[in-house]
């Protein structure tokens, strides 16, 4: 009964993984939206610095670091489709593997007789922990990644605070340049809590008793 | 578990029949695979599904060493037919899939490499099993586009694939067909629906009936056997297919 249950539970949790990893690269496909609505943003706000002339210098300064930041951000989470790929990759042959390996063992309790099974299976079993190995080195490289990305951000998020600050000494343009640079806080803390939902995945936190990696 | 019925034998020439798992769960076709053994190897005809590997394994390896296995002959690219593959190349890596031309790129989907797959030619090939010569036999469109039969000349037997196969009322579990004329009522529907051609199922019943057979086997239903073999191609040169009343 507990190998039947054990059975049962390792494609359970290895499509889990599955859905999980799908929400993560749905949740980097938006992140990377985002820094691309950073991007157009900080062009019409070194415009509208330039405009203001010298009252607003250092705006112009953090206009054109925010629009660094969001190319950076973009490509940085562009890379992480690889990871994220590599993930799918290895989940599916996992569920494949779990699916052959469930066969493999109904067919050895069927034939107690073939010895050759034995090592068949045994062999079997090695490679699925080959793979689940390769796939908890993957989580560990992909969570680092995020972590990078999160850092990344949050020096995004002091741009984006002192643009505000320099929004005050804009003298005449002052209330546009507040309203832009409002605008430019609100959308990074849009991006850390995507982040910080990355985080929490339990494809990251998750128990994986019975789904190794 | 599946049981196995020796159907034909002489010395170590044998057909096996692999049929009936009272355990299948009802979702899935009931499927009918052969062995054929000659020389200390074998062939398994149509092996059948993944899921019922574990069936078919176990009572294969109770009549014959899994591992002594040479090839594989799927009649076409039916996951009932061979998606089991996979699972048959772990106890020998280097056994052959022969299947048509048409399927080789597609059945790798199931498993194999580029090694493991014998491409048949449409007008069919002979196969070897330790100097046993088996035959290939044309039967397009039925159903599949590239579609093969297996005949032994020296058994006088047919392994015809979906022609002939009957999807039995549960109960009606022979392995021969006893008494056609109930048994064919169970193999029209079938017939009609999933055989596309009448040209291609005209030539098949010429072909056939000019071949010695004794047993026609195909992989659903029971085998037919005796005159049961010519009155089954009789009553399917006279059956109309293709057809489908939507």
């Amino acid at each position: 009964m507990a190998a039947t249950t054990t059975m049962t539970a390792k494609p359970l949790a290895a499509g889990a993984d599955l859905l999980r990893i799908v929400h993560i690269n749905e949740e980097i496909k938006r992140v990377v939206g985002v820094s691309v609505k950073i991007n157009i943003m900080a062009l019409n706000a070194i415009f509208l610095a330039k405009r203001a002339g010298t009252a607003a210098l250092g705006f112009g300064v953090l206009s054109n670091e925010l629009r660094v930041f969001s190319q950076d951000l973009r490509s940085c989470m562009e890379s992480l489709n690889g990871l994220i790929h590599a993930c799918v990759n290895q989940v599916s042959i996992g569920l494949q593997g779990i699916r052959k390996g469930r066969l493999l063992s109904e067919a050895a309790r069927l034939a107690p007789q073939q010895a050759s099974i034995t090592r068949i299976l045994r062999g079997h079993e090695q490679e699925i922990e080959r793979r689940a190995q390769r796939l908890g080195a993957l989580r560990r490289q992909l969570k680092g990644a995020l972590e990078d990305v999160f850092q990344m951000v949050e020096l995004g998020g002091v741009l984006a605070k002192s643009a505000k600050i320099e929004a005050a000494y804009g003298q005449g343009f002052a209330a546009s340049l507040a309203q832009v640079s409002g605008e430019f806080d609100g959308v990074v803390e849009e991006i850390s809590g995507s982040l910080e939902s990355l985080r929490r995945s339990a494809f990251f936190t998750g128990n994986r008793e019975n789904w190794r990696g | 578990m599946k049981t196995t019925k020796t159907i034909f034998q002489d010395g170590n020439h044998k057909w096996v029949a692999i049929v009936r798992d009272p355990q299948k769960p009802n979702y899935l076709i009931d499927t009918n695979e052969y062995l054929v053994t000659h020389g200390g190897k074998g062939l398994v005809l149509d092996p059948g599904g993944a899921e019922i590997f574990p069936a078919v394994f176990s009572a294969l390896s109770a009549e014959f060493d899994p591992s002594a296995l040479a090839g594989i002959f799927a009649s076409h690219q039916d996951p009932d037919v061979c998606s089991s593959l996979a699972l048959w190349l772990e106890f020998n890596p280097s056994m052959r899939c022969y299947i048509s031309w048409m399927w080789s790129g597609f059945i790798p989907h199931f498993g194999g490499s580029a090694e493991t797959f014998l491409p048949i030619p449409d007008e069919g090939m002979d196969i070897s099993l330790e100097g046993l010569m088996l035959k290939a036999i044309p039967a397009h469109y039925l159903h599949s586009s590239g579609n093969f039969n297996l005949y032994d000349k020296v058994a006088k037997v047919l392994f015809s694939g979906d022609v002939g196969a009957a999807l039995l009322p549960s109960g009606a579990d022979g392995l021969f067909v006893e008494n056609f004329d109930a048994h064919i009522r169970h193999a029209e529907g079938f017939h009609k629906r999933w055989m596309g051609s009448n040209e291609a199922k005209r030539r098949w019943c010429e072909r056939i009936s000019q071949m010695d057979v004794n047993m026609l086997c195909p992989q659903h239903g029971a085998i037919y056997r005796g005159e049961d073999v010519q009155r089954f191609i009789n009553w399917f040169d006279e059956l109309q297919v293709g057809i489908v009343s939507a």
